[in-house]
C-alpha cells in the first residue's frame, strides 16, 4: 500500500478526549481518497499528523514504504515530500504569484524552476497571472495558485484542507472538476477532507466516513452514496451514510 | 544558512555590547592610569559639584569618575560590591551616611586638613564622614499675614493657633524624617510622636510636591507659615522666573528654638569607602572640597551653608542673620530615622 | 505493560528530539536568564518576617493599597474608553487632519509621566502662566484649590493623557486589519456609530484593548515619580518607604513580591475571563477597514475631538517645557550634552535590538509549540516589567557581583569587569523591558497565525528558513513596533539607569531627573525636550513603516 496508517491515536495537549483513537486506513497509489465527516470529526487533525504539523500519540503514518511517524520517528513535515493545499490557502501575501509557486523548489536551477512554473500555471489555467499578488485574485484564481503552488515540488501526496469551503457554489461544481482531472493527469495520490458529500462523491476513488476520530464506514461512492446518485437530484438521494450519522 | 545570519546577528550585537563595555571598563581598569583616579558615588545631583570635580581634575590631575543614585541604593551596591567598590560616598543626609558607616562600609581618616576645615560637630565621632555644607529646617512665614512674634519653636507649631495654617511637605521626605529623628534624640519618641500629631492637625492641606510649592502655597494663601530648608527659599529668591522671586519675597524666614534647643540643622557629608583603592586620592578630594576657596563656591551656588566656619556664607543668607544650631550628634538623625518613619505612619501623615 | 512504558519513553525520546531545536534551546536560555534576578526576589519573598514587617501590614498596607487599587481602576477605566475610542474614530472615519492623528495620538507616549506631572503642576501652580497671567493681567486671584492638581485626580489625568497610546495603538491595529468584515456588517445593518462602537467594536476589541490597559497598569502600579510628588501613598510608595525609610531591603522585597504575585495573579484573572473568547481569527486573508468620509458638523465633532486630546496629552506640556527650556538654555547646554544623546540613544538602540531579538525567538517558540508549558512559560517575561525598577537592579547587582567574583577567582581579569561595565545596565533593560517587546511581537504572530508557516515548512523549509523567508517578513511591523516601544521605554527609564550606570555615564532621562528631584525643573526642561522629540522622530518612522505595509 503507498499510504498506510496503522493504529492511530491522537489528541491536542490539555484536550480530554482523543481526535483519533487506533485508527486505520491504507491508500493505494494513484487513489483520491475523501475523508467525509462534520467538523470535529477529527479530519483534519488526521491531515495534519500525515502532513507531520501534529505528533502522534500513538501508532504510525507511513508513505510510499518510508516511515514518516512511529514510535521513535518522527519525520518533521519539511523532509516528508507530501503537499498541502490549506482551507483558507495561505499563500504568501507578500510574494507573486509565480513566487509563491516555485517557492518550495528548493536546489533547482533557475531554469528548471522557471518551466516547472510554466507547466503548472498551465495545468492548473492561471497563465497571464504570474506577476500578480494574491490579494489581486480571484477566490478561485487564489485557490488554483494553491494548487499549483502544491503540486510544483512534484509531491509524493498532496492533501487537500476543505479546499472549497471559501468558494461560491456555482465555482465550486467547475473547479471540483477541473480538480480531478488535474489529478489523474498528474498521477498524484490524494487525500481531500471535506464535510460537503458532494465533494466526495465527485472527486473520490475511495470514502472515509469519520466521526468522533473513528470510521464509520469506508469504500467506493457507490458503495457508500448508492448507485442512483445525480448531482441534480440531491435531495432525492438517500445515502447510506446519513442513516448511520 | 538562515541559522547562520541567526547566529552572526547575535555575535554582532554582543560584539556591539562588549566594545561598549570594553569603551566604558578601560576608563576604570587601567593599571597604570590606577593612581591618577578616584571613583565617587553621591546622591547629590548638582551642577556645582560636576564644575567642582572638573577643578579638583585640572589641579591635581586625578581623575574623577561618578556615578549617581539615590543614597540607599548606592549603600545596598556597595554592600554587594564588597571589596570592588567606590573610593567616596557622598550624599545630602547626616542619617544616610551613618548608615552607611553602620553597615560598614566607611574608614577612618585622619587628616589635619579636615580636622582644621570643619568643626568637629560636622564631623562623624570615628572619623569616618565629614560634612561639607550645611542646610537649616526652618520656619518661612507671609510677612503681610503673620508677625514674626507669633512664632517661637517647632513645638509651639502644634498649638491650636496654628489649626488649618501649616504646610509641610510628606513624610516620604528625608529631611522631615530627620527633623523627627532629632526630636527624638533631644525630647523622647512620646513626644516626637506628640508632635507629629499636632502638625498634622494643624496642617492647612495634604502634604503635597517639594519645599518651594510649600512657600508658593503660604504666597497664595493656602497656609500662612511653611516648613522648609533655607536652601529651596534661596534659589526662588535668586530664580530666573520672575513670579518664583515675588513669592519668596513675600516671605519671611525665621530661626525656631533659638532660645531652646536651636534649628534643626542637616549635612551634605563624604566619607572614603572601607575598600577604598584609591584612599590617598579620595582624601585628597575631601580635603579639597573643605577648603575655603571651594566652600565659596559652594556656598553662592547652591544657598548652602558652608561647613568650613571661615567661609561666610552667601549674602541672601547672610540677610537672615545667625542663628543657633540644634547640638546633637548628626549620626543621631540616622539612628533615629525607622522610628521617625514609624511615628509618621502611626499618626498618618501621609 | 513493558511494551507500553517501551513505547512511552521512546516517544518522549522521539518527541524531544524533534521539538529541542536551536529555537526552544535559545528560548529557554533566554528566559532563565532574564528569570535569575527574579529568583532572589522570589526567594526573598519566602523569608521570615520581622517586626517591621509587622508595622508595614499594620499602618502602611491598607490605605497604599486602596489608593493603589484606585488609580489603577480609574486609570484603567479612562485609558480604556480614550484609547478605544480614538482608535475607532481614526480607523472608522475620515476628517480633517487624519493621517497626523494616526501617529500624533501616540506621541503623549514620548513624555515620561513625571515629567508631565511636573510639567502640569508648573503650568497649574501659583507661579504658573495660568495665575500668573490672571493676577498680573487683571488682578485676579483664584482659589487655589481649583488649580490643585497634585492629588489623586491630579495623578490620575496625568496618568491618563501620558498612558492612553498604549491603548489606543493596539486597539488601532487591530480595528484596521482584523475587524473589516464585522464593522462593514454592521454598518450595512444601519447600525448608528455610537452602537457599533459599542456594541461590536468593544466586544471584538476587547483583547486588544486588555491588551493595552494591561500596560498601562504596569506602568502605572510601577511609577514612582508622580506619585512621589503628587504626594498620593500608593504600593510603590510602601515599598521604598520601607527600603529607604526603615532601612529594611528585606521587607521591601517582600513587599515587591507581593505585587509581583498580585499582578500574575490578575493577568491569570483576565485570561480566565476572557476563557476560550477568542476574537482574533486568524483569517490569512487580510482586508482593510475603508474609512468613511464624515461630512459637516460631524466631521468637526471628530476632528475636535482628537485635537482635545492631543492638546492637552500633548501640545500644552510641549510648549511648557519649550517655553523652560528657553529660560535655561545657556545654562544646561554644552558640549558634554551631546555626549550625554549620544549615551542616551546608543544604549537605547542597542538595549532594544537585544530585546526585540529575544522576545522574537521567545514567541516564535511559543507559538509554534503546543501544550500549557510553552504557552505559560513565556508570560515570565511579564516579571520584569511587574517589579518596581529600582528592586530589579538590587537582583541584578547581586547576580553580576556573583559573577565578576567568580571570574575574578578564576583569574581572567584583575578587577570587576561585568558590573563595572554598560553590560550590567542593558542587562538590567532586558529584564525590565523584554515584556514590551514581547507583546507586540505575540500579537504579530497571534494575528498571522501558524498557516503560513505550516505552508512554508510543508513546501520543504526549516522551521528556520521559515521564519526568514515567511514570517519575519509578515510581521516586520510588530517587531519593529516591539523595537520602538522598548527603544522609547529605555530612553525614559529612570532608576535602572541611575543605579546601574557606569561611571561617568550619563542619558538625558537621568539628566532631567538630577535637575527635576532639586526642583530645579526649568533646567530639567531641555533634556526632557529631546527625549520627547528622540522618541517622537521613532515614533512618526514606526508608523510610516505600518503605512507601508
Amino acid at each position: 500500500m503507498f499510504v498506510n496508517i496503522k493504529d492511530l491515536s491522537f489528541k491536542y495537549p490539555n484536550a480530554t478526549t482523543h481526535c483519533l483513537e487506533s485508527f486505520n486506513l491504507t491508500i493505494q497509489k494513484g487513489d483520491i481518497t475523501t475523508i467525509l465527516g462534520e467538523s470535529g470529526s477529527g479530519k483534519s487533525s488526521l491531515l495534519r499528523l500525515v502532513a507531520g504539523l501534529e505528533m502522534p500519540e500513538k501508532g504510525s503514518i507511513s508513505v510510499d514504504d518510508q516511515l514518516m511517524a512511529g514510535p521513535s520517528t518522527f519525520v518533521q513535515p519539511e523532509k516528508r515530500g507530501i503537499g498541502m493545499v490549506f482551507q483558507d490557502y495561505a499563500l504568501f501575501p507578500h510574494l507573486k504569484v509565480e513566487d509563491n509557486i516555485t517557492f518550495g523548489l528548493h536546489k533547482w536551477t533557475r531554469k528548471e524552476k522557471k518551466q516547472r512554473l510554466n507547466e503548472v500555471i498551465e495545468l492548473v489555467n492561471l497563465k497571464g497571472y504570474e506577476k500578480r499578488y494574491p490579494y489581486e485574485l480571484s477566490g478561485g484564481q487564489q485557490q488554483r495558485v494553491a494548487l499549483a503552488r502544491a503540486l510544483a515540488p512534484k509531491p509524493k501526496l498532496l492533501l487537500f484542507d476543505e479546499p472549497f469551503s471559501n468558494l461560491d457554489a456555482d465555482l465550486q461544481l467547475k473547479i471540483r472538476e477541473e480538480l480531478r482531472r488535474i489529478l489523474k493527469a498528474t498521477g498524484v495520490t490524494s487525500i481531500f477532507v471535506t464535510h460537503d458529500q458532494d465533494d466526495a462523491q465527485a472527486l473520490a476513488d475511495q470514502i472515509v466516513v469519520l466521526r468522533d476520530g473513528k470510521i464509520i464506514d469506508l469504500g467506493t461512492p457507490r458503495d457508500i452514496f448508492g448507485t442512483d446518485c445525480d448531482f441534480s437530484d440531491r435531495i432525492a438521494v438517500k445515502p447510506r451514510v446519513l442513516s448511520k450519522v | 544558512m538562515y541559522k547562520k545570519v541567526l547566529l552572526y546577528s547575535f555575535l554582532f550585537l554582543s560584539m556591539i555590547t562588549l566594545a561598549a563595555c570594553g569603551g566604558e571598563s578601560t576608563d576604570g581598569g587601567d593599571e597604570s592610569e590606577k593612581e591618577k583616579e578616584i571613583n565617587l558615588y553621591t546622591s547629590r545631583h548638582y551642577d556645582i559639584d560636576d564644575e567642582l570635580y572638573k577643578q579638583f581634575e585640572d589641579e591635581t590631575g586625578i581623575k574623577v569618575n561618578v556615578i549617581e543614585g539615590s543614597a540607599d541604593e548606592l549603600i545596598e551596591r556597595m554592600k554587594r560590591e564588597g571589596e570592588q567598590t567606590a573610593d567616596l560616598f557622598y550624599t545630602a543626609d547626616a542619617g544616610r551616611l551613618h548608615r552607611a558607616k553602620e553597615q560598614d562600609l566607611l574608614q577612618s581618616v585622619e587628616s589635619d586638613v579636615l580636622s582644621e576645615n570643619i568643626p568637629e560637630k560636622l564631623t562623624d565621632e570615628d572619623n569616618t564622614w565629614f560634612g561639607l555644607t550645611k542646610r537649616a529646617r526652618v520656619i518661612v512665614y507671609h510677612k503681610d499675614r503673620v508677625d514674626p512674634s507669633e512664632l517661637s519653636t517647632y513645638e509651639d507649631l502644634t498649638d491650636s493657633k496654628w489649626e488649618d495654617r501649616i504646610l509641610i511637605r510628606s513624610s516620604e521626605n528625608i529631611y522631615n524624617q530627620s527633623l523627627v529623628a532629632s526630636f527624638i534624640e533631644l525630647d523622647s519618641r512620646e513626644d516626637a510622636k506628640q508632635w507629629a500629631e499636632g502638625i498634622v492637625k494643624n496642617m492647612a492641606r495634604e502634604p503635597q510636591g517639594g519645599d518651594r510649592d510649600q512657600a508658593k502655597g503660604v504666597a497664595a494663601g493656602e497656609g500662612d507659615i511653611a516648613v522648609m530648608n533655607t536652601y529651596y527659599l534661596g534659589g526662588m529668591l535668586n530664580s530666573d522666573d520672575q513670579e518664583e522671586v515675588k513669592v519668596a519675597e513675600q516671605l519671611g524666614v525665621f530661626f525656631p528654638n533659638q532660645d531652646t534647643t536651636g534649628t534643626h540643622v542637616n549635612v551634605s557629608g563624604i566619607g572614603v569607602t572601607k575598600h577604598a583603592k584609591n584612599k590617598e586620592n579620595a582624601v585628597k578630594l575631601v580635603e579639597f572640597l573643605s577648603s575655603k576657596e571651594v566652600q565659596e563656591q559652594f556656598a553662592s551656588a547652591n544657598y548652602e551653608y558652608p561647613a568650613n566656619p571661615e567661609v561666610e556664607p552667601a549674602d541672601t543668607l547672610k540677610e537672615w542673620g545667625e542663628f543657633k544650631e540644634q547640638d546633637i550628634n548628626l549620626s543621631k538623625l540616622g539612628e533615629n530615622n525607622a522610628e521617625a518613619v514609624k511615628i509618621f505612619n502611626e499618626v498618618n501623615w501621609k | 505493560m513493558w511494551l507500553l512504558k517501551g513505547v512511552n519513553v521512546l516517544n518522549w525520546f522521539r518527541n524531544i528530539k524533534s521539538n529541542w531545536n536551536t529555537w526552544t534551546i535559545l528560548s529557554i536560555l533566554f528566559i532563565v536568564i532574564i528569570l535569575l534576578p527574579s529568583l532572589s526576589i522570589i526567594l526573598q519573598f519566602a523569608a521570615e518576617t520581622n517586626e517591621n514587617w509587622l508595622h508595614i501590614k499594620e499602618y502602611m498596607l491598607n490605605t497604599y493599597i486602596v489608593n493603589s487599587v484606585i488609580l489603577v481602576l480609574f486609570v484603567g477605566l479612562f485609558t480604556a474608553i480614550i484609547g478605544s475610542s480614538l482608535a475607532w474614530i481614526i480607523s472608522a472615519y475620515d476628517f480633517p487632519l487624519r493621517g497626523f492623528f494616526q501617529w500624533g495620538l501616540i506621541l503623549p507616549l514620548a513624555i515620561p509621566p513625571y515629567i508631565g506631572a511636573y510639567t502640569y503642576h508648573g503650568i497649574l501652580n501659583y507661579t504658573g502662566v495660568i495665575q500668573t497671567t490672571l493676577r498680573n493681567q487683571w488682578d485676579i486671584t483664584v482659589n487655589q484649590q481649583y488649580f490643585n492638581i497634585m492629588n489623586m485626580p491630579g495623578a490620575i489625568f496625568i496618568f491618563v493623557i501620558f498612558l492612553f497610546p498604549y491603548v489606543f495603538t493596539i486597539t488601532k491595529a487591530f480595528l484596521a486589519r482584523q475587524s473589516t468584515a464585522l464593522i462593514e456588517n454592521a454598518r450595512i445593518l444601519g447600525t448608528s456609530s455610537w452602537r457599533i462602537y459599542y456594541r461590536t467594536v468593544l466586544p471584538i476589541a476587547r483583547a486588544s484593548i486588555v491588551a493595552g490597559v494591561s500596560l498601562v497598569i504596569l506602568e502605572v502600579l510601577n511609577d514612582y515619580g508622580v506619585v512621589k510628588y503628587y504626594g498620593i501613598q500608593t504600593f510603590t510608595t510602601a515599598i521604598f518607604q520601607t527600603w529607604f525609610g526603615l532601612g529594611d531591603l528585606d521587607s521591601a522585597i517582600k513587599l515587591s513580591g507581593t505585587l509581583m504575585l498580585l499582578i500574575l495573579g490578575l493577568l491569570v484573572l483576565e485570561r480566565v475571563l476572557r476563557g476560550r473568547k477568542r476574537f482574533s481569527f486568524t483569517t490569512t486573508k487580510v482586508r482593510l477597514l475603508q474609512p468613511v468620509k464624515l461630512q459637516g458638523k460631524r466631521k468637526w465633532l471628530a476632528f475636535g475631538y482628537c485635537m482635545f486630546v492631543f492638546g492637552i496629552a500633548f501640545i500644552i506640556p510641549f510648549i511648557q517645557l519649550i517655553y523652560w527650556a528657553m529660560l535655561t538654555y545657556d545654562q544646561s547646554f554644552s558640549v558634554e550634552f551631546l555626549q550625554v544623546i549620544g549615551n542616551t540613544i546608543g544604549v537605547a538602540f542597542v538595549a532594544a535590538a537585544i530585546i526585540t531579538i529575544m522576545a522574537v525567538v521567545i514567541s516564535n517558540v511559543s507559538r509554534l509549540n503546543r501544550g500549557l508549558f510553552s504557552k505559560v512559560f513565556p508570560k515570565v517575561t511579564i516579571l520584569g516589567y511587574s517589579i518596581p525598577g529600582a528592586v530589579i537592579a538590587v537582583g541584578v547587582v547581586s547576580l553580576f557581583i556573583g559573577l565578576d567574583k567568580q571570574i575574578y577567582e578564576w583569574g581572567f581579569t584583575s578587577s570587576y569587569i561585568l558590573s563595572t561595565s554598560i553590560v550590567m545596565l542593558i542587562f538590567a533593560y532586558i529584564v525590565r523591558y523584554l515584556a514590551v517587546a514581547y507583546n507586540s511581537v505575540e500579537s504579530g504572530f497571534e494575528r498571522i497565525g501558524t498557516q503560513f508557516t505550516d505552508a512554508s515548512r510543508i513546501l520543504g523549509n526549516n522551521v528556520t528558513k521559515s521564519f526568514f523567508k515567511v514570517d519575519i517578513k509578515l510581521i516586520r511591523g510588530a517587531i519593529f513596533g516591539g523595537f520602538i516601544l522598548a527603544f522609547i521605554d529605555i530612553l525614559k527609564e529612570l532608576p535602572l539607569t541611575l543605579i546601574l550606570r557606569p561611571f561617568n555615564f550619563e542619558t538625558l532621562a537621568t539628566n532631567a531627573f538630577n535637575y527635576a528631584t532639586n526642583e530645579m525643573i526649568h533646567e530639567a526642561a531641555l533634556p526632557s525636550i529631546l527625549i520627547i522629540c528622540i522618541s517622537a522622530i521613532s515614533i512618526y518612522a514606526f508608523h510610516h513603516v505600518l503605512e507601508r505595509e
